[in-house]
Formats: C-alpha cells, sequence, structure tokens
C-alpha cells in the first residue's frame, strides 16, 4: 500500500514541477488529460481571477448597476466553470470530491476582485452622471 | 474619483505584502515551521487517498489506521496555527495601527460611489463614518477590505505561502472542525 502511495506521490510533484507555465496554459486552452488534480484547480482558480477582473471592468463601462450585476457575474462565473471543466476538459467531477468542489474553487477571491474593479471603473468612468443624476 | 481608489488599491498591495513579509520573517522562515508545514502536507496527501482507496471499506484494522492518522494529522495541524498565532498578533498590532491612521486620513470621506445598494448589515462597513442616507456611497474601510480580500490571498498564492488544498481540506488547524466530520 505505501509503495503504492509513495509511487503516486512522486508522480504526481514530479510532473507538477516539471511542467512550465506555458505548458500549463497550453494544456487549458485545449482538452487535455489532468493527472495532477492540483494543476487543473490552480488553472480554475487563475482563470478565475482573470476573468473576474475582466468582467468587473466591462460591468464599470456599460455601467451595469444593482442586485442584477452582482447576480450575473455569480452566475456567468459559476456556469463558465462548470461548463469548461465537465464539458470541456471532461474531467471526472467525483474524483474532485463533487461538481460544489469545482464551482466553489476561488469564487471568493475572484467576486472581491470584481467588486474592486467593478466600483473602482464605475466611479471613475461615470462619476458626473453619478453626481448630476444624485442631485437632479 | 480615479486618485482616491488606485491609492486604497495601491496601499492594501502595500499592507499585503507588508503583511506576508512580517509573517515571512517570524513563521515562514523558521524551520519548526516548514517542517511542520511538509509533515501536515504529507499527512494530508496520504490520509486523502487512504480515505479514497478504503472510501466504505468496513474493516476495522484500516479504519482504526484511519482515525490514527487524523487523530495526528490533528496534532500537527494545531502546532501550525500555535507556531503561526505569533505571527498573526505581531501583524495584528501592525494592522491596527495602520488601519487607525489611514482611517483618520479617509475620515468622512466618500472614496467610491457603489453600482449597487449593499444589503443592511453590510452598510455599517460600507457607509462607516459618512453623513447622509445615500447608501450608494462607499467609504475607504468597505473599497479596503475588498481589495485585501482579493489581493492579499493572490499574493499569498503567488507567493506559495497559502496552505494546500490537501491540508485545508483535512482540518482547518485550532478553529476548523475536526477532519472527517463530514464525511
Amino acid at each position: 500500500m505505501s509503495t503504492k502511495t509513495n509511487t503516486i506521490e512522486r508522480h504526481g510533484n514530479g510532473s507538477a514541477k516539471s511542467s512550465t507555465l506555458k505548458e500549463i496554459c497550453a494544456r487549458a486552452i485545449t482538452k487535455s488529460e489532468w493527472e495532477d488534480k492540483e494543476e487543473f484547480l490552480d488553472v480554475i482558480y487563475w482563470s478565475r481571477q482573470v476573468f473576474g477582473i475582466i468582467l468587473g471592468v466591462i460591468w464599470g463601462i456599460v455601467p451595469l448597476k444593482g442586485f442584477l450585476g452582482l447576480v450575473l457575474f455569480a452566475g456567468i462565473s459559476c456556469g463558465i466553470v462548470y461548463l469548461y471543466a465537465i464539458n470541456f476538459q471532461n474531467v471526472d467531477e467525483e474524483a474532485y470530491g463533487g461538481v460544489w468542489e469545482l464551482v466553489k474553487e476561488g469564487f471568493m477571491t475572484s467576486f472581491a476582485g470584481f467588486l474592486v474593479t467593478w466600483i473602482i471603473f464605475y466611479t471613475g468612468l461615470h462619476y458626473d452622471t453619478i453626481m448630476a443624476a444624485k442631485s437632479s | 474619483m480615479w486618485s482616491d481608489t488606485i491609492l486604497i488599491v495601491f496601499i492594501s498591495v502595500c499592507t499585503a505584502f507588508l503583511g506576508e513579509g512580517l509573517t515571512w520573517v517570524l513563521v515562514y522562515r523558521t524551520e519548526k515551521y516548514q517542517k511542520l508545514k511538509t509533515e501536515v502536507e504529507k499527512q494530508s496527501k496520504k490520509l486523502e487517498r487512504r480515505k479514497e482507496i478504503h472510501g466504505d471499506s468496513l474493516d476495522k484494522a484500516v479504519k482504526k489506521k484511519i482515525e490514527r492518522d487524523e487523530e495526528k494529522l490533528k496534532n500537527n495541524n494545531r502546532d501550525l496555527s500555535l507556531v503561526k498565532m505569533k505571527s498573526m498578533f505581531a501583524t495584528g498590532f501592525a494592522f491596527t495601527a495602520l488601519l487607525s491612521m489611514f482611517n483618520s486620513i479617509f475620515d468622512g470621506r466618500v472614496v467610491a460611489q457603489l453600482p449597487f445598494t449593499p444589503i443592511s448589515w453590510i452598510q455599517g462597513l460600507s457607509h462607516r463614518n459618512l453623513a447622509g442616507e445615500d447608501y450608494t456611497d462607499c467609504s475607504f474601510i468597505f473599497l479596503y477590505i475588498l481589495c485585501t480580500m482579493s489581493i492579499r490571498q493572490n499574493i499569498q498564492k503567488m507567493l506559495g505561502f497559502a496552505p494546500s488544498r490537501a491540508a485545508s481540506k483535512q482540518g482547518g488547524g485550532l478553529f476548523g472542525a475536526p477532519p472527517g466530520q463530514f464525511k
């Protein structure tokens, strides 16, 4: 038993170290096998952060307002992660402890990042309009 | 209006690096922490794998072994939390001082406009020290907390200081639920 565990462990660590960022990115955008679970979760985590910031900028530029903006972000963010992991990469959700584990990976951090960029762009770009609407 | 918000983002990046730097000096570089961390990580992974393999096995010996491992992991996790505690106090003090300084600088100032009206129990934070009843006004502290939430965790992860997923899943240290409780 212990021999088996050690082999898997060494293999897992080895593959994590040998793959560079470039390789991981290349594997992330194509359909590939993910032997190292941590690596796949990292891909989800970081792409989610970037995605959250991009959505925040778009919401701020549009500008989207109110509860709708929050719900839309949560829906799109979780939906895309779900579709990406289950439909595109075809990973076995049970190996990760269920869909929920995948969907919530890095959600709060990306949500905070999204809120910050949304607030900053909304305030920066539309300050005069907001103030005019408030004073009228 | 850009200046205030960008300044707050900058402040939170600086404080995040400061916090991590302080923790590195006090905790991360110490031998004791590194030893404990590798130990916890190794044990968590081992335990997770063992649970996967023997999932619903009713074998008493296996169960006992898993329980013993969980107990060991719990003890190590507790030791790790105790080691971290020292720096938590130090950074806690430093941050309270810094925060009260920034709070007085931004006192009563609307730093941003929120594109949504926060729910009532967040309004106390987002409207702290601000005059008026307009809850889309955003106070310094709210934006700072949001920035810290995203920036500090990402910096931790980037620098490799964040606890591994296996370790945090198997038990959250002193205050976390005992491992295996939800299984």
